[in-house]
């Protein structure tokens, strides 16, 4: 990728870009491409808005409060 | 307290936050609430009497997660049907984004599908896809934090990730195009 990445190499880069685990370099050429490039860009609104969903529908769940007393009454026999 | 016992109020202070990831973690290996709870408490409990071997200032999150997927391997993991992964290698990376993005390139779609749908399609991941999934794209690891609590090389958590949102992406496709919030990808070959 010595100049800048064609939409193969952006593709391929696009879960790390989201996971922010690129380095600030890479991170950059890929921002660059993402900004120019319609069909690129279009995958990784995509994939943001699957992850957004995902992140919305899990997190819903929560530690129920009898299972919090249970706990905290073990950790003070314990 | 002798000088022995755990520190009951740091651990407390460390560990309760955690119990709603540690619950999200446990239901989803364990696909049962009733045993997802047991397996949290089973784990704060490990956790408490190991809690002078856990570092300071070192990844909290990472360590409760290990200990609580180390006890249900050991202890919950009962033989469950699996389901039968795809075939992984024959999926063009990119296809849910391709069949749906003239229609609904934002992948609105999928907001649509009710939570219970989804929470049931991730549990129907094979396991070593869901634990990563989970860990990655709802307890929000790094690549790194995974590889550590899964005992796995950084590039193995990448692939399954990759492939457990593939799979599920897929899944979530087709229901939503037998419940209407999307018409089925035309499946005519891909122009040249």
């Amino acid at each position: 990728m010595a100049g800048g990445p064609n939409c193969r190499e952006a593709l391929e880069l696009l879960q790390d870009y989201l996971k922010q685990e690129l380095t600030p370099e890479l991170e950059d050429k890929i921002t660059k491409h993402l900004q120019k490039c319609r069909p690129c860009f279009a995958n990784l609104q995509f994939e943001r808005g699957f992850l957004e969903m995902l992140d919305r529908k899990a997190k819903g769940q929560c530690c129920p409060d009898r299972l919090r007393e249970r706990i905290l009454a073990q950790l003070r026999d314990a | 307290m002798t000088d022995l016992a755990p520190d009951r109020g740091a651990f407390e202070a460390e560990v309760l936050p955690q119990l709603d990831s540690l619950y999200r973690l446990a239901l989803r290996l364990t696909t049962d609430p009733s045993r997802a709870e047991d397996l949290v408490q089973d784990t704060v409990l490990k956790a408490f009497r190991s809690w002078q071997r856990f570092q300071p200032g070192t990844n909290i999150r990472s360590w409760l997660f290990t200990i609580l997927r180390n006890t249900f391997i050991n202890d919950y993991r009962r033989r469950q049907r699996e389901p039968i992964p795809m075939d992984l290698d024959a999926v063009e990376p990119h296809a849910i984004f391709r069949a749906a993005e003239e229609e609904d390139p934002e992948g609105a779609f999928f907001s649509q599908i009710v939570d219970e749908r989804v929470l049931a399609a991730i549990d129907a991941l094979p396991e070593d896809f869901r634990e990563v999934l989970v860990l990655s794209d709802i307890e929000n690891l790094s690549y790194a934090e995974i590889a550590e609590v899964l005992g796995v090389p950084v590039g193995t958590v990448k692939s399954r990730l990759f492939r457990a949102r593939r799979q599920l992406q897929g899944v979530l496709y087709d229901h939503a195009v037998e419940m209407g919030y999307i018409r089925a990808r035309d499946r005519a070959p891909v122009k040249p």
